[in-house]
């Protein structure tokens, strides 16, 4: 019986068809898939999965319809799907009991929450490599830092943060987040963080990539809005950190700011405490060191208050609270925006 | 001829191979092969996907293959597909040297 | 005496079909690089193609290739491709007039010039798919010594004919010109493929009724469907012993020189001796009671 595939795309009502598939295999369809590729035989749908940016999720199959390659057919149309929107690399979530499945369409394992998920890529060596070029930037010292950041925009803030972890430490590497998620775009606060860290001599700034905090492998960071509290994603972004990215570079001290007003980055961060340092087999641990935020007019100095006094036009309060590089960056952005065409 | 982009070709299904190509940062060719028949044929058929791209004039690129047992003709034929259009070779052309 | 009974129709982008399909028995494969494959795949089936054209397990089988049209942007590659990969025969689809027909030869003639392949070498099948072409059949069979042979393709002619597939009283008309024409030009005619691979009744009807009419063959997209085939044009035992009879008559009479032929004292002339001829080549893929 011949398989037609179709691809359907938000707003679609045919999309109402795959809910019975999805929810029977304990999936629902996320708000963040670009394209579902559908399955048919004789009208009806047997299969379905979908792309959201470099992540394939939603993936389910008919389990009447197991064993007839029909899985492997509909990952061929996804990965040919993301390769025609020009991402060949390529990731997924998925239970561990259907781990074989993927193995056999050219995935791999790259974290596990044992019994819960496992986080794997298209590739048997992309981390390795990765892992490889990072090893390349080590640096000599007993305390070697890291700090990872968004910086969303680049406050007062973080540059206390970055100085006191500095001064902590013989050498200290800032891994940004590489995802466009947030207000500002990675090309925007990259420079800003770069220009903002100007003059800190034992750093080195890492661009980011898809293993620290990215929509590929800690999807629930970018949907605290949502209040998703995810603690099986959090837990494999830090066991990436800590068995391949921290040995990489030989990280032995974590550095995060106090979370004073986000109770989910307070969560992760208690989190991080128990899996970086805590035992891990043979993985050295790394520590998490909690420094104390950067306070104005007593109150921290975090990018969400910045934020929030630039939606409000205060200009006078963003200026206290950002280092004079950002502020340029900031009322030059609010000239374009608010200058008529 | 000069690998510029990503690209794949063939599919994951039984007698088939599915071949990904894309650029590469250092010089040389760098293939990974996974393979339902990898322990007797492996060599072969990363030997295989090496000569073809090497007749293509191809010397850097990243390959990974997924092989389901495909004979070596249609191995030939997806890693040839794959390379042209990482080459960003049209469809409507031929562009198979001799 | 090449036996044109059954084609069988393999999607060019399929692999693990390409990689079987020789063991069928078909009298000839048609590897499909138009209909069957999605435009995105065009390329990569063309390769497929090109490649199996040139492997030992297709040696011994008459390999036909549907190319895509000339006027789209992948006909011309496709010949580029299949020429030199030692096709035997391209199928032209929607072939309307001897134009197409003419266009198609100049082409291939060029490539099998450049390739060093013998000029003439790749033959011809003509796909009838309209109005037009059914029309235009007669001149279409002859226009070309490369043509061996001519086929109804019935999706895309009812649709020009505004109805659709049914008993076959659609087709009739399509038919009886298809087969006419091949006849005149003395070429091989086959009829249409039958797409509903688990009605093998209907399907065995539509054979019968379209060997009466007297088409060589049938395009085929199941390998299932061979055997059947085969067996339905399978020739009885009481007419291979009587097409033996004239064979042996035939050359017992050039034996001795004579200038005629008899047999149970018959005048045995031409064509009766053709077709005893090819009632034994059909004998060889069984006989019927």
């Amino acid at each position: 019986m011949p398989v037609l595939f179709r691809r359907l795309f938000p707003g679609d009502e045919r999309l109402t068809q795959l809910l019975p598939l999805l929810h029977q295999a304990g999936l629902r369809l996320e708000e963040d898939v670009e394209v579902m590729v559908v399955a048919y035989q004789q009208g009806r749908v047997v299969a379905c999965g979908g792309l959201a940016g470099r992540v394939l999720k939603c993936i389910a199959i008919d389990p009447a319809r197991r064993g007839e390659g029909l899985s492997l057919s509909l990952m061929t149309e996804l990965i040919t799907l993301a390769f025609e929107r020009g991402r060949p690399e390529l990731f997924l979530f998925t239970k561990p009991e259907n781990h074989a499945l993927f193995a056999a369409s050219g995935f791999y394992p790259l974290a596990e929450v044992p019994g819960y998920l496992v986080l794997m890529e298209n590739s048997p060596d992309r981390l390795r490599r990765h892992c490889a070029r990072l090893r390349r930037q080590r640096q000599p010292g007993k305390r070697i830092g890291a700090i990872v950041m968004n910086a969303n925009p680049f406050t007062l803030g973080h540059r206390w943060l970055v100085e006191q972890a500095a001064a902590r430490c013989d050498w200290l590497h800032l891994l940004v987040v590489q995802e466009d998620a947030s207000p500002f775009r990675y090309a925007d606060r990259y420079p800003l963080i770069a220009q903002g860290t100007h003059g800190i001599r034992n750093l080195t700034l890492h661009p980011g990539s898809a293993y620290v905090i990215s929509r590929a492998t800690f999807p629930g960071y970018f949907l605290k809005d949502q209040g998703v509290v995810d603690i099986c994603h959090s837990q494999i972004d830090l066991q990436l950190f800590r068995r391949y990215l921290a040995p990489a570079l030989g990280i032995t001290h974590r550095f995060v700011g106090t979370e004073p007003f986000c109770p989910l980055t307070a969560a992760y961060n208690r989190r991080m405490n128990a899996l970086l340092a805590g035992p891990d087999g043979l993985w050295p641990p790394v520590e998490v060191v909690e420094l104390p935020r950067l306070e104005v007019d007593g109150v921290p100095v975090s990018a969400s208050r910045v934020r929030a006094r630039l939606a409000a036009g205060d200009w006078d309060a963003v200026a206290a609270l950002v280092p004079p590089t950002t502020l340029a960056f900031l009322q030059h952005a609010h000239r374009r925006e608010t200058t008529p065409a | 001829m000069e690998i510029v982009k990503d690209a794949v070709a063939g599919t994951l299904e039984s007698s088939d191979a599915l071949v990904r190509i894309g650029p590469s940062p250092e010089p040389g060719l760098h293939l990974t092969l996974e393979s339902v028949v990898k322990a007797q044929f492996g060599e072969a058929i990363d030997q295989l996907a090496r000569a073809t791209l090497a007749q293509l004039g191809i010397t850097q690129a990243l390959i990974a293959i997924d092989d389901k047992g495909a004979l070596a003709c249609v191995l030939r034929a997806r890693v040839q597909a794959a390379a042209l259009r990482a080459a960003g070779k049209e469809p409507s052309e031929w562009s198979l040297p001799g | 005496m090449k036996l044109r009974r059954s084609m069988l129709f393999i999607p060019g982008a399929n692999a693990a079909m390409l990689s079987t399909s020789f063991v069928y028995g078909a009298d000839a494969v048609m590897f499909d690089l138009e209909d069957a494959v999605a435009l995105r795949e065009k390329d990569s089936a063309r390769l497929l193609v090109f490649h199996a054209l040139q492997h030992p397990f297709y040696q011994e089988v008459e390999k036909v290739v549907r190319i895509n049209p000339l006027d789209t942007p992948f006909g011309l590659a496709d010949l580029e491709a299949v020429v030199r990969a030692g096709v035997d025969i391209i199928r032209l689809p929607k072939t309307n007039g001897v134009e197409d027909v003419q266009q198609l030869e100049a082409e291939v003639a060029r490539i099998e010039a450049a390739c060093g392949r013998e000029v003439g070498s790749t033959r011809l099948m003509a796909a009838i798919e309209s109005a037009q072409g059914v029309v235009n059949a007669v001149a279409i069979a002859r226009s070309s010594p490369r043509m061996v042979a001519i086929a109804l393709a019935a999706f895309d002619y009812v649709m020009d004919m505004q109805t659709s597939r049914g008993d076959g009283s659609e087709l009739f008309y399509a038919r009886c010109a298809v087969l006419h024409a091949a006849r005149v030009a003395g070429i091989a005619a086959y009829d249409v493929v039958w797409s509903d691979v688990n009605d093998d009744a209907g399907f065995l009807r539509e054979v019968e009724q379209v060997r009466r009419l007297g088409f060589d063959g049938k395009s085929l997209v199941n390998p299932r469907q061979i055997a059947l085939l085969h067996q339905a044009y399978a020739p009885t035992q009481q007419e291979v012993e009587y097409a033996r009879e004239v064979v042996v008559a035939a050359d017992e009479a050039a034996r001795q020189g004579l200038g005629v032929i008899s047999l149970n004292g018959k005048m045995i002339d031409g064509p009766i001796v053709l077709h005893a001829q090819r009632v034994l080549s059909r004998a060889a893929g069984g006989i019927r009671e």
